[in-house]
């Protein structure tokens, strides 16, 4: 009776199945959550800030002020936007009908013609970083620019660098946010999912029932677990399908390294769901301590829009114990760059061994928590 | 309001608050994810691991290494003797290179070309536009330097950041952080606490209590805009003492308008509710509605930067308002007309939501 047999364990997983098959309305928003991150990160986010709402205060109104303007609309970076007399340039940006503003005192284009240097202040909403960071960077782009049209050639500088941008050449955004979905999807579905579904039969009391049948606790879990393994690997497979069919992002590496990247998160992550639902009992409960430990470092922690390296030293240490973080080094590191095994062994041994840690971790406390 | 609402209200608020663990995620979650998110979440590129590669004498080039490993963006990667640039940063080891020319700098710029060669780990599009950015401020800040003549730049921009001088990430995060934490919260909580009951059975139970159906929905509804309200200022109370953001504007205001958010989040809450037989959809549902709101908010990139129909789509969400107004009032001290035209869209979304959720929640219960 000790040993584990795999045909009660698919009995327990054919009951799971045939569990949610019969809640088509489930099943139905499970699958819609990737479509719609799929969706919105594929044609909505972009992370290049662009159409920056600048409020031009020409006093000058001379012929260099007019092309340092063109130069402005002309980058993509920047819409010019009337001034508004009444509101002045604080109340604009404190309303936020513009994001910046730029004031051109009089005189600036009779001195840039003399051969000087012209001052121009250039006012930012440093409400919203991401934008404030952005055109920050712009700037010196501009000034170059403004040093090639204004005072002609001979103005280049002694030395420069060319730059190539490796892996993505167009700074595509979509190339690396659809791929790294995957995290994003594993950390929503096996880890809430699973938690959900095993919390509520300890809240029914329906684990009670299951136990008390001959089925060992290892075949419950694991008849438990292995449909939702197999939901959550058709969103990766949807996530890889529309990556490469829709929005064209190149795989470079190897297949089956990115399936065993995904079958080790996707194992860490089941068994996160199931020391999450043994420790809750109950599914409100079980939600958030899922959301805590498993969504939001997905998303915020895992370097999918925040970079690890730019966090401070503990939060970057912190991120070592945690599977999303090196999961999306290895898909990002698989699809983008082509990166195989030997160079990518640093996240693969991590994610293993977080992998085999955490089964190792729900194991025993499902176990325990089982046999009086 | 009538005793028997105030009871059940008071049962409510018992039975959410009786679990210690409950409490704790309540109360003490808000406040760590903030603060986690606070310190370790930042805009700015930091750290980027900078290989550079000329010949051992290039004396102007190694000086300007150093300048990019003193400009605090720039670390040294490590990297073995023999390595090649692509391979340093194919494997992970270097984000970024930057290759002299082969004569070496000083001779290459004397000849009129001085070009070098800026390799730079694409796969994470924005950091690798940053990289871009800093290593041209950093090169022709050296340039400058070493040729001592002032380039010839007609135009000299002098910045000015308003609300945030230093551009501390965390001014413009919390706010955003704080939207989100208590939309998620009442939402999911309030979806899944209603589809609890119906998943129990308990339902039946306080409908055959002498109650009207409105006094049922206030009295399952009401708690949760309380919770609400306590994470939110919560939230604020640890912004302002562990990161010091500040509330410049009236505290009225954030109250208002926080006020009007949650009751618009719960009511929505309560729809999601209705259209679910359990906790499983109830909580599915929340994050259906939830991830757009959160994508579409504003709190990780600007909402100008998506395509016209996500703005438009943008304008349906209570989240942005709510978000653009709290970085308002507390970062840029409150602004009369972008506070009413604001709390004046949630409160029609509150109340279109609350009808929404009151009429089908009528249905549910006959």
């Amino acid at each position: 009776m000790t040993s584990f047999s795999p045909h009660r364990a698919f009995a327990v997983a054919r009951k799971e199945v045939m569990h949610i098959l019969r809640d088509p309305f489930t099943l139905a928003l499970a699958l819609g959550l990737p479509v719609m991150l799929v969706t919105f990160f594929g044609y909505a986010i972009d992370f290049e800030v662009k159409d920056i709402r600048l409020a031009v205060y020409d006093r000058d109104g001379g012929p260099a002020a007019r092309r340092l303007k063109e130069i402005f609309s002309a980058s993509g970076y920047f819409r010019p936007v009337e001034p508004e007399a009444a509101a002045g340039p604080i109340g604009m940006l404190d309303s936020g009908r513009a994001s910046a503003a730029l004031f051109l005192e009089p005189g600036f284009s009779r001195t840039i013609k003399g051969g000087g240097e012209a001052p121009a202040q250039f006012v930012l909403d440093g409400s919203d970083n991401s934008k404030a960071a952005a055109v920050a960077g712009y700037l010196p782009g501009i000034a170059g620019a403004a040093r090639l049209r204004l005072s002609g050639p001979g103005g280049g500088e002694p030395f420069y660098a060319e730059t190539r941008f490796l892996y993505n050449h167009e700074l595509n955004s979509r190339w690396f946010t659809v791929p790294g979905l995957s995290a994003i999807i594993i950390g929503l579905l096996a880890i809430l999912l699973t938690a959900l579904t095993v919390a509520r039969e300890w809240e029914n009391g329906s684990m009670e029932l299951l136990l008390s049948t001959p089925v060992r606790p290892l075949e419950i879990m694991a008849g438990k677990l292995a449909p939702y393994g197999v939901l959550v690997l058709a969103g990766v497979v949807f996530v890889y399908l529309s990556s490469r069919l829709v929005f064209g992002v190149p795989f470079e590496g190897g297949h089956l390294l990115y399936l065993a990247a995904c079958v080790l998160f996707i194992t860490a992550a089941l068994s996160q769901g199931l020391l999450i639902s043994v420790l809750a009992r109950q599914q409100q409960v079980a939600m958030q301590f899922a959301l805590i430990t498993g969504l939001l470092p997905s998303m915020l922690l895992s370097g999918f829009i925040f970079p690890v390296e730019s966090m401070p030293r503990f939060f970057r240490a912190l991120t070592m114990l945690l599977a999303p973080r090196w999961f999306m080094a290895a898909v990002r590191g698989i699809t983008l760059k082509g990166a195989d095994l030997s160079e990518l062994s640093e996240p693969f041994l991590a994610l293993g061994l977080l992998a085999a840690g955490m089964l190792a971790l729900a194991l025993k406390k499902f176990k325990t928590d089982l046999e009086p | 309001m009538g005793i028997t609402l105030r009871a059940f209200i008071r049962k409510e608020l018992v039975q959410t608050l009786r679990d210690t663990r409950r409490r704790v995620l309540l109360f003490g979650a808000p406040v760590i994810q903030l603060t986690i998110f606070g310190l370790a979440l930042s805009t700015e590129i930091k750290n980027i691991r900078l290989a550079v590669f000329s010949r051992p004498d290039d004396a102007m080039f190694l000086r300007l290494a150093e300048r990019f490993y003193a400009s605090g963006w720039f670390v040294p990667a490590v990297r073995g003797p023999g390595d090649d640039p692509m391979e340093l940063i194919a494997s992970g080891g270097a984000d970024a290179a930057l290759i002299a020319p082969a004569e070496g700098l000083r001779r290459s710029a004397e000849r009129g070309s001085g070009k070098m060669q800026l390799l730079v780990d694409a796969s994470n599009a924005s950091k690798a536009r940053a990289v871009e950015a800093y290593s041209k401020s950093v090169i022709s800040e050296a340039a400058l330097r070493e040729y001592g003549t002032p380039l010839r730049t007609p135009v000299r921009f002098d910045v000015r950041v308003l609300y945030n001088p230093a551009m501390r990430s965390s001014l413009y995060l919390v706010p955003g952080v704080m939207g989100m934490l208590v939309c998620l919260i009442t939402i999911i909580l309030t979806a899944m606490s209603l589809a609890r009951e119906r998943e129990v059975g308990t339902f039946e139970t306080i409908v055959s209590a002498p109650l009207s159906d409105l006094e049922v929905l206030l009295g399952k509804t009401v708690p949760y805009v309380i919770l609400g309200l306590l994470d939110a200022a919560l939230v604020v109370g640890a912004g302002y003492m562990i990161f010091g953001v500040p509330v410049r504007g009236p505290l009225w205001q954030l109250a208002l308008a926080s006020m009007v958010f949650v009751v618009a989040t719960v009511a929505i809450g309560t729809f999601v509710s209705t259209v679910s037989r359990n906790q499983q959809q109830a909580m599915l549902g929340g994050f259906i509605f939830l991830f757009p709101a959160m994508l579409m908010s504003g709190i990780m990139y600007p909402v100008e930067n998506m395509p016209g129909a996500m703005i438009a789509a943008a304008y349906l969400d209570p989240l942005m308002y709510f978000v653009r107004l709290l970085r308002n009032i507390m970062l840029k001290g409150g602004d009369p007309g972008v506070f009413w035209t604001d709390v004046g869209a949630m409160a029609l979304m509150a109340l279109a939501s609350a009808g929404l959720a009151y009429r089908r929640f009528r249905r549910t219960l006959n």
